[in-house]
């Protein structure tokens, strides 16, 4: 199911329509919690308000367990959501400018954003100030190009770099918020000065920490493996069928389905690029690029029991590409057309076919007759008109433009 | 403003409000969320703008500029849109709209609004660095689990208690 856009399933118009509703949302808490205000976040760091930590650690850890129990539940794949990849001295460097100026500027960007909104012309300054580091940063890539790019350790996860399951490091997170919620409230208190009256007469938060604690269990109990939703076919037995070149259609076939129409059930399947299939491809292919084999949007075309499937691309590289991934996933009947769209269009337009031998056999004769056939037929331009029978609306993706040399 | 403004939402409320939204985030993207991009958009045209040939051959600038639609129609300016138009429905629900200058009590107006912009221009190169900023990074980055989530988040917050003390005058009494 989950994630959307990466899987395919959001058209690229509503794309931009969703980020303006989970922008709605982001914003409206972040003001709601006072986020406006450069000295409630500033008291972060002096003890007056914790504002920042509770908002802060309640949000991650509440999205953190959702997202796991979505993966466990199987509404969200987990192994397709992006993971920030870690530079480690971009990394550290970064923190430190930015801590230095959040003390300074008395924002982040996104609190500044809502505080400019409501009127704070310190907020307005800002979001100036960014616009000049962000700037002085691009003129000066090339000194910092270095550090930048230096020392990837690429997508890591914080419970691998520790040595733990996920799991127990996602209760430890959980507990340590907690924890972190009653010292701070302490120390508030003590930096404040807060009369005994106004401590006793807050709410207790009794019953939200302990629903936290049963989310960590929840997660604990729950077998550690994530799910992943693919019924992967074994290599041993991919290998096979591509040793015995099992998996190869010939053109004859394809020929033969084109010309029998929607009466014999192949569907070929363009795996080249957008543009190249717009420019020409077989008569009632559909384009499923090779970089999309994978996404969801296409299980309903490759998991139609009626449905044979046959891969072409130019050659049958990609082809067989494709024909991999496909069937590493667990999808069955599926060919690759062997040679492809050029060795098709050869037997098909230009080659000459005589019998081979002075007396053939029933079978050549009949071969012979099936290819004069076919050339007739799709040199009479028959098979030129392009009908459209894909199954399912062909959606282009949009890739969110976030690199990963990207903004925040 | 006449009226007193309500209080504030109770910060656990707030942040299990915007647990849910990055959640809802992943749901949609599989990526969070994030604030400084668009700002980072927002320059990439500016320069563009000013000179096209500069930024087609800048390396900064010009990934932005190789395929799809140009920098302003992602995925990041929108959600800003909607995080300037959600955080205006509120401030104006809760009586907070109103220009000011907000600052510690020790300080004038014109040394806020300098230091306000010199935390801005860090905040904006140090989200170069750390490939985003409080939100792109630490707090995405943490609810994914990821380590450089949890190193930037530290980085961030361990050098604004090291820095707090230096600049004390800024904010308290």
């Amino acid at each position: 199911m989950g994630p959307l856009i990466p899987q395919g399933f959001v058209n690229p118009d509503l794309n931009l329509f969703f980020a303006f509703v989970i922008g709605l949302g982001f914003g409206y808490v972040l003001e709601q919690a006072g986020f406006s205000s450069s000295r409630k976040l500033a008291g972060v760091f002096y003890g007056y308000d914790f504002v920042v930590l509770r908002v802060f650690f309640t949000a991650a850890t509440t999205a953190m367990t959702g997202l796991l129990l979505f993966n466990y539940i199987g509404w969200i794949d987990y192994s397709m959501l992006y993971i920030n990849p870690m530079f480690v001295w971009s990394a550290i460097i970064g923190g430190v400018i930015m801590g230095l100026g959040f003390i300074l500027g008395g924002f982040c960007p996104g609190t500044s954003l809502t505080a400019a909104v409501i009127g704070k012309i310190d907020a307005m300054f800002f979001i100036g100030g960014m616009f000049i580091g962000i700037f002085i940063f691009g003129q000066f890539y090339d000194t910092f190009e270095a550090i930048y790019l230096g020392n990837n350790l690429g997508g890591i996860f914080v419970y691998e770099s520790l040595g733990m399951s996920r799991e127990w490091f996602a209760m430890i997170l959980i507990l340590v918020a907690l924890l972190a919620f009653v010292i701070t409230q302490k120390i508030e208190d003590s930096v404040n000065d807060t009369p005994r009256v106004l401590r006793e007469a807050r709410p207790s938060h009794m019953m939200p920490a302990m629903l936290m604690i049963l989310a960590g269990f929840v997660l604990l109990i729950l077998p550690s493996q994530p799910r992943s939703n693919w019924k992967e076919t074994g290599a041993d037995k991919i290998l096979a069928e591509m040793a015995s070149k099992q998996h190869f259609t010939c053109p004859d076939e394809i020929a033969f389905s084109i010309m029998q129409g929607d009466k014999y059930p192949v569907l070929l399947v363009d795996v080249r690029d957008p543009t190249e299939f717009e420019r020409f491809t077989l008569p009632g292919a559909i384009n499923i690029p090779l970089a999309e084999i994978l996404q969801r949007k296409w299980e309903t075309v490759f998991e139609n029991p009626d449905l044979k499937i046959a891969l072409f691309s130019f050659s049958d590289t990609h082809a067989e590409e494709a024909w991999l991934i496909a069937r590493r996933a667990g999808y069955e009947n599926i060919k690759v057309l062997e040679g492809g769209l050029n060795n098709f269009l050869y037997s098909v337009f230009i080659e000459e076919v005589v019998p081979e031998r002075q007396r053939p056999d029933c079978l050549e004769l009949h071969t012979v007759r099936f290819r004069e056939n076919a050339k007739n037929y799709f040199q009479s331009g028959q098979a030129i008109k392009m009908e459209d029978k894909s199954p399912v609306p062909v959606i282009k993706v949009v890739e969110i433009e976030m690199p990963a040399s990207g903004g925040c | 403003m006449e009226t007193k403004p309500k209080p504030y939402m109770n910060p656990y409320l707030a942040g299990f409000l915007l647990g849910l939204v990055l959640l809802a985030a992943f749901f949609v993207t599989g990526r969070g969320l994030g604030a400084s991009g668009a700002a980072k958009s927002v320059v990439i045209q500016t320069v563009a703008t000013a000179s096209p040939e500069y930024a087609a051959e800048h390396p900064f600038y010009a990934e932005y500029f190789r395929e799809g639609p140009g920098p302003m129609k992602n995925w990041l300016v929108y959600l800003t849109l909607g995080v300037l138009a959600g955080a205006f429905f509120s401030g104006s629900m809760a009586g907070r709209l109103g220009f000011k200058v907000e600052k510690g009590p020790k300080i004038s107006s014109g040394t806020r609004l300098i230091f306000a912009t010199l935390g801005g221009l860090l905040f904006g190169l140090g989200a170069q660095f750390g490939r985003g900023c409080t939100s792109g990074a630490a707090l995405t980055g943490m609810t994914i689990l990821s380590t450089a989530g949890f190193v930037t988040m530290m980085a961030i917050f361990g050098s604004g208690y090291v820095f707090a003390y230096f600049f004390r005058k800024l904010w308290l009494k």
